[in-house]
């Protein structure tokens, strides 16, 4: 009876050794049949609701093209910017879709795909302030949305700067930062090209116009999961090089930013 | 699964940072204490009055900070009153959304306290020659902050912990804002957010220790 358990023991031993335990996040995205984004929802047009409250953007469609090809269901999770990772680690989603900048902090806790896009940083401003380019934020209230790119980059301008009249304040929604920049409470703003774009165009906010460009190197954004789940970046690097290669990358551009080139995605001169 | 290599050496890096968030946090906390009960008092007092008005004042001041959540007092204190052109600095903003808060809650805190004086203490200080000013101040006062002294340290526990609401009007000097701008730098969260939490625990049980043994000086028979 103690031979049959110590063989029935080892016979269980030795075929859970030789059966691959190891199921990586590819394989349960794949399984689970779903695939989950993190999409932020208050960022146009990479993400936004329409009037019937359906998530749309180019995040939300990259999301879906990504789950097309995996052959799963897309569930888009909205997340705002500051909860992107949070959501990553403890499993919410799969997948952060979140126009998130690849910088080398971020990367020692993330994974990063290739580049998806790439951004370009404006001033937005109110008319009559007297804000015509970059320099002349200098000793004025700004602010920005927490988390993202353009709030490290210009907080760091207004500590550079130095000058007592000017602040930096970092609100938690892109909707604040406008809602602050109407009123008043801040003077200007630094946001995506994309975004100045479409809030000055969406007529909510009489009176916003463009400061000029802010000197920042270009944004490039990536997909994101766990750093961990080399398998799963693999895959989304092939996927957005096969969005270029198919054309795909340019008709999301002119469906949701307009016409004209869409960013090169590529760097002069180093390989990835 | 947890997927997640804590990076405790960068993080205790941040420690000074952070523990100059966790200064401006009890700054604020204690300023709002101080307006709230010096406002708490007025409204308890309004509120125990004879005339309508000044009880109509008071019991609605108490029931919008009672019965609304104290992220709404602080966002309206920003963006409402910005809406009318009035700017509040975040820090203000925050500072006086906590005190409308601590003032509503107090005041009911202190109507109670002033109900556990006997009405005949005043009468016999009456008699013995006091001011119906100096007779409130000096014989009902105190023996209402004796009776109300633990309720008044949980609103001060209370005020720490609703500074963390200041992100959301934009502050970034205090304990939640710094978290949150080292988060967004380098998502560390975890490590940030224990080392906040753990923060938070201290200053909350350094305020509750502190006024015990202060209870002890003040109140003792």
């Amino acid at each position: 009876m103690k031979f049959m358990l110590t063989a029935a023991v080892a016979i269980a031993s030795l075929t859970a050794a030789a059966l691959p335990t190891y199921a990586d996040k590819l394989d349960d995205i794949i399984a689970s049949g779903t695939l989950r984004c993190a999409v932020v929802l208050d960022f146009p047009p990479m993400g936004s609701r329409d009037a019937s409250n359906t998530p749309v953007g180019f995040d939300v469609d990259t999301c879906n093209d990504l789950a097309a090809v995996l052959g799963v269901t897309a569930e888009i999770v909205e997340t705002p910017f500051p909860d992107r990772i949070p959501a990553l680690i403890s499993g919410r989603v799969d997948v952060g879709v979140a126009s998130t900048s690849d910088t080398l902090e971020r990367a020692k806790t993330v994974g990063f795909s290739i580049p998806y896009f790439a951004f370009e940083m404006v001033v937005l401003t109110k008319d009559g302030l007297g804000i015509a380019d970059y320099e002349s934020l200098k000793g004025k209230k700004v602010g920005s949305t927490s988390g993202t790119y353009e709030a490290i980059a210009l907080e760091q301008s207004v500590a550079e700067w130095a000058d007592p009249a000017g602040s930096f304040r970092s609100y938690q929604t892109q909707a604040d930062v406008m809602l602050a920049l109407n009123q008043g409470q801040i003077d200007a703003t630094v946001v995506t090209s994309t975004v100045a774009g479409s809030t000055i165009a969406s007529g909510n906010f009489p009176g916003f116009i463009m400061g000029g460009k802010a000197p920042y190197e270009i944004d490039y954004v990536g997909l994101i999961t766990l750093r961990n789940e080399q398998g799963l970046i693999n895959y989304l690097n092939l996927f957005v090089n096969q969005q270029i290669r198919t054309g795909r990358y340019a008709e999301l551009y002119a469906k949701w930013i307009g016409e004209g080139e869409p960013p090169n995605l590529t760097v002069p001169g180093v390989y990835y | 699964m947890f997927n997640y290599t804590f990076h405790w050496r960068p993080a205790i890096q941040a420690l000074p940072q952070m523990l100059g968030g966790a200064v401006v946090t009890l700054q604020i906390a204690v300023i709002s204490m101080i307006i709230g009960i010096l406002i708490g008092v007025v409204l308890a007092v309004m509120s125990g009055s004879s005339s309508k008005i000044l009880r109509g004042i008071a019991g609605t001041w108490i029931e919008i900070a009672r019965n609304t959540p104290a992220l709404f007092q602080i966002y309206m204190a920003y963006f409402g009153l910005g809406q009318f052109g009035i700017h509040l600095d975040s820090f203000v903003a925050l500072l006086s959304g906590i005190a409308f808060n601590n003032a509503g809650y107090l005041a009911e805190t202190f109507r109670g306290g002033l109900r556990a004086v006997p009405a005949t203490q005043v009468r016999a200080a009456r008699s013995l020659g006091f001011g119906p000013i100096s007779a409130f101040r000096l014989i009902v006062l105190p023996q209402m902050f004796r009776a109300v002294f633990y309720p008044m340290t949980n609103q001060m526990v209370w005020a720490i912990l609703m500074t963390s609401l200041g992100v959301v009007v934009g502050l970034n000097s205090d304990l939640t804002g710094v978290t949150q701008e080292l988060n967004v730098k380098t998502f560390r969260t975890f490590e940030y957010f224990a080392i906040a939490a753990v923060l938070y625990y201290l200053i909350a049980k350094a305020v509750t220790l502190g006024a015990r043994a202060f209870a002890y000086r003040l109140f003792r028979y």
